[in-house]
């Protein structure tokens, strides 16, 4: 069964789909470019969380459906599940999220909301957001599966553009609705710049332009019960993606643990596939114009 | 299935069916006077052509259509009301977009790029060859 989960989940990263995505490296740092108006996108992911010598590796694949609802409004689906070496594979929940951009021009810093809801439990190991204090790993997967995680996050996102950079700052808030946890509280900052800022005229895998390359850092910093740094787990984490046509591009990103409480090393893929025009696909289907 | 899921798949499909597609030209989308000014900084270089013409074909003609004639009610760019817009204009727009009218913000291109989808909008023009993309 296990393995079976495994190699579905590669199957779907590697999936050839001739499904454009000028996409954001990043894998936790969100910034202010939502997805766009009709677009929608799907994105296979996986976090591969290498254990401390005592603890078990870690394989939480994910899948992202994203949709532009409007210009200024994007809607994400995310369906999880994880499997821990010498234990079982389990489905973790889902996620729906919403971010909104209440500014109408680009400014200095852009600001996007961030609304989610998370009907998640906590054998979740794809490690989305880091808030709070670090998990315990040493909690068998059938125990963890039975402790719900019902969890409303809402995020401050901050981002600019300078000189071909993006610079974000995302300020997180999260509140388990199904235990008395207080909130917790996180963050995350990144920064990224294509590698080439012209594109060129025939189309190319390889070119400069269809590299981006930057990096990001996140970590929890506590709750209202305990804030602070103790026993909060932290990393630094280099980015890069490669958009290897029109439609797909793909991440990869070692995330490098900076506290005891955090993996030594978290390995994060993904590859998206942009389906352009999907509600006048839809519309045509019922009728519409 | 349970209730919970019956509404997530409920909000779901809400959110897949809403429409945004009125667009009408929106008379307070005006570029301020500094931005209009700007030049563009590869005038003139035909090289940077082709690639205006790929990035067009990857990221705009889903709304404006393959020959710029705008699909829905995109703007149609081989207007003459559009090719009088100066070069700064044009980049302006193209960077913060006019989302309430569905015109997505395309600032997460490289300003070059973005310089080099105005380059190709002026090949758009009826009185021109569209130049196409290599």
């Amino acid at each position: 069964m296990r393995c079976r989960f495994i190699v579905f989940s590669l199957l779907l990263l590697a999936l050839p789909l001739r499904l454009a995505a000028q996409e954001a490296p990043y894998f936790v740092t969100y910034d202010h470019h939502l997805e766009e108006p009709g677009n929608l996108e799907f994105s296979p992911a996986l976090t591969l969380g290498v254990p401390h010598s005592d603890q078990r590796f870690t394989f939480a694949p994910y899948a992202e459906l994203e949709y532009g609802i409007t210009a200024r409004w994007t809607a994400e689906l995310y369906l999880e599940g994880q499997s821990t070496a010498g234990d079982s594979a389990i489905f973790t929940g889902f996620r729906l999220e919403n971010r909104f951009r209440p500014l109408k021009r680009e400014h200095r810093i852009n600001p996007i909301l961030y609304v989610e809801y998370e009907g998640i439990n906590e054998g979740t190991r794809i490690q989305k957001e880091v808030v709070g204090h670090a998990p315990g790993f040493d909690v068998r997967n059938a125990e963890l599966r039975r402790t719900p995680a019902r969890e409303i996050e809402t995020k401050l996102i901050l981002s600019s553009t300078v000189k071909d950079w993006n610079i974000s700052e995302n300020f997180i808030f999260e509140k388990n609705l199904s235990a008395s946890e207080g909130v917790e509280f996180g963050f995350s900052f990144g920064f990224y710049r294509p590698l080439a800022t012209l594109a060129s005229a025939g189309k190319c895998r390889f070119c400069r332009e269809n590299f981006t390359a930057g990096a990001e850092f996140y970590g929890g910093l506590g709750s209202t019960q305990s804030f602070g740094l103790q026993d909060t787990a932290h990393y630094a984490a280099p980015v890069l993606s490669w958009q290897f046509s029109d439609n797909v591009t793909m991440r990869f990103s070692p995330a490098i643990g900076l506290t005891h409480e955090s993996n030594p090393v978290l390995l994060r893929f993904s590859t998206s596939y942009e389906v352009r025009g999907v509600r006048d696909k839809l519309a045509r289907l019922w009728g519409g114009r | 299935m349970s209730l919970r899921w019956t509404l997530a798949i409920a909000a779901l499909a809400a959110t897949l069916l809403a429409q945004n597609v009125n667009y009408t030209q929106d008379p307070s989308w005006r570029a301020p006077d500094v931005a209009a000014a700007r030049k563009n900084p590869l005038e003139g270089k035909q090289n940077a052509l082709g690639g205006g013409g790929k990035l067009f074909q990857r990221h705009c003609v889903e709304c404006h259509g393959a020959d710029g004639v705008g699909l829905k009610k995109a703007a149609n760019f081989t207007m003459a009301a559009v090719q009088a817009q100066p070069d700064g204009t044009l980049f302006w727009k193209i960077t913060n977009g006019n989302p309430d009218h569905g015109m997505p913000s395309f600032s997460q291109l490289p300003e070059g790029q973005r310089w080099q989808l105005v380059l190709f909008l002026r090949t758009l023009k009826r009185e021109s060859p569209v130049v196409e993309a290599k």
